[in-house]
């Protein structure tokens, strides 16, 4: 009896002394969980665009990014009918917009950037992350950034109008995400944008304003699928232009597309109601009704270069 | 016969007792630089927030490091590292538990570098394998520096790698881990 007692006391001990790494290891994990942590949401969206509009991401500190856009010519033209099969459903068109842009982030939450947007036109902004969704020691539901930008218009134009500063407009953006789970997340994005000059007339305003939505939904590691749709709320029906005639702007702006996440770079193919490639004129000056034949072809490449080391060695 | 069990149970809780002389640590450092030429620095990252634990007695020795806390020059290879690769909100860390083999209570006591070896396993994106480095102790007052370098093979690990990547990473990607721990 006692031999058994001794027996089992000694190989109760053994036992201790097995289980001893694997209770160092949990005494680690429980400290390790005790501590209050900052679980910040990651890539809410795949780049720095949804597809169009501007998303809540920005370039990551030190780094530089590159982004080639293209929109091509309406998919299928009216009246055209079997030519838009010859002219590869817009991409032959002849009418490309060309947007290229370079982005660079001083900081985690301040981004610098420049694009020419073809047409002689240019812009360049900053954006600014206000609020980072995590949980945590901080709970905070929701991704902030705020997008403010403004525009150069190049193109020549019948003088006074002309004049440089009649050339500028401005669009500030409130860019409010979240990150629901993995694969979903949804974007809020209310818009004003301020143009210098517009032709006198009735119903012509300096300051538009718009709101829109967009989303992604995220189908492997690598690809996504994406949604946008905006509405602009005023200043677009009826309006007089130079030479006095009316124009009217479709006011909706829809698209759809498909990120593909190369690795090294990230494609998003789209389908756009829009042929614009520049921010404001995207939101403010849209003529393609949302209509099928109206869509075009589009994609953003995006190449991201770390130009300054980060990496902190010892 | 009673008396000595008495005795030997006495014996071993307070030997356990004298055991508890454990060091714990949050300045734990992770680097690697998985190129096949190290002087490329474009997909190096490194972690300073390992956690480890050291019991000196037995030298039972454990590692953690969060993999979100890795940060590398180029912010997408991170997203990439985290979301696709390591799976990060998955498997949140990477453990190492573990023996010293060849460690000495007493060359804590005393200034100087020693070099022993480490053996134990560690578990990185769920998958638990055997480990084997040369680590290096390096004791100077009050603060015991562990260094080890040792290689992992990604694949062992279930981490696939991107056939456009594969031909610039080495087989093996070495890990330098340094963790220093205060003694009192």
């Amino acid at each position: 009896m006692k031999k058994i007692l001794v027996y089992l006391i000694v190989t109760f001990c053994f036992m201790l002394k097995a289980f001893a790494q694997d209770d160092l290891l949990n005494d680690l994990v429980k400290d390790d969980a005790a501590k209050v942590k900052k679980n910040i949401a990651t890539a809410t969206f795949k780049s720095t665009r949804i597809i169009n509009m501007q998303s809540v991401e920005m370039t990551g500190k030190g780094n530089l990014e590159f982004m080639i856009s293209h929109r091509f010519g309406s998919v299928w033209k009216d009246g055209k009918g079997w030519g838009n099969v010859a002219q590869l459903f817009g991409l032959n068109a002849g009418a490309a917009n060309t947007y290229m842009s370079f982005d660079y982030s001083f900081t985690n939450w301040m981004n610098v950037g420049f694009a020419a947007t073809g047409n002689s036109k240019y812009e360049t902004w900053t954006k600014f992350k206000l609020l980072r969704q995590q949980s945590g020691a901080k709970n905070i539901p929701i991704t902030v950034s705020l997008f403010s930008s403004a525009s150069f218009d190049g193109t020549e134009g019948p003088s006074p109008n002309d004049f440089a500063w009649n050339r500028f407009s401005f669009i500030n953006q409130l860019l409010v995400a979240r990150k629901f789970n993995e694969n979903f997340s949804l974007q809020l994005t209310p818009s004003y944008i301020h143009y210098n000059y517009v032709p006198y007339g009735i119903n012509n305003t300096n300051n538009i304003f718009s709101l829109g939505i967009g989303g992604r939904y995220k189908i492997t590691h690598k690809t996504a699928i994406s949604f946008e749709y905006s509405r602009q709320l005023n200043g677009y029906k009826n309006l007089l232009d130079e030479t006095a005639s009316a124009v009217n702007y479709v006011p909706d702006l829809f698209s759809l597309g498909y990120d593909w996440d190369t690795g090294g770079h990230i494609f998003q193919f789209f389908f756009t109601s829009s042929s614009a490639a520049t921010n404001i004129a995207q939101l403010t000056t849209n003529t393609n009704e949302v209509r099928l034949g109206n869509f075009s072809l589009g994609f953003n490449l995006n190449r991201s270069y770390g130009i300054k080391r980060v990496v902190k060695t010892q | 016969m009673k008396k000595i069990l008495l005795l030997a149970l006495s014996f071993i809780l307070l030997a356990n007792l004298i055991n508890a002389q454990t060091y714990k640590t949050r300045d734990g450092y992770v680097y690697f630089n998985p190129n096949k030429d190290l002087t490329h620095k474009d997909y190096e990252a490194s972690s300073k927030e390992g956690t480890a634990i050291f019991k000196v007695e037995t030298s039972d020795v454990a590692f953690l490091v969060p993999m979100k806390t890795f940060h590398f020059n180029n912010a997408l290879l991170e997203e990439h590292f985290n979301e696709n690769y390591l799976e990060s909100n998955k498997y949140p860390d990477a453990r190492f538990a573990g023996k010293l083999i060849g460690f000495n209570k007493d060359q804590l006591t005393k200034d100087g570098v020693y070099h022993f070896s480490s053996e134990g396993k560690v578990t990185m994106h769920g998958v638990t394998k055997d480990f084997k480095a040369p680590v290096k102790l390096e004791v100077k007052g009050k603060t015991a520096t562990f260094y080890c370098n040792f290689k992992i093979k990604a694949e062992d690990h279930n981490i696939g790698i991107p056939g456009l990547v594969k031909p610039k990473l080495a087989d093996l990607t070495p890990i330098d881990a340094t963790i220093k721990f205060q003694l009192n």
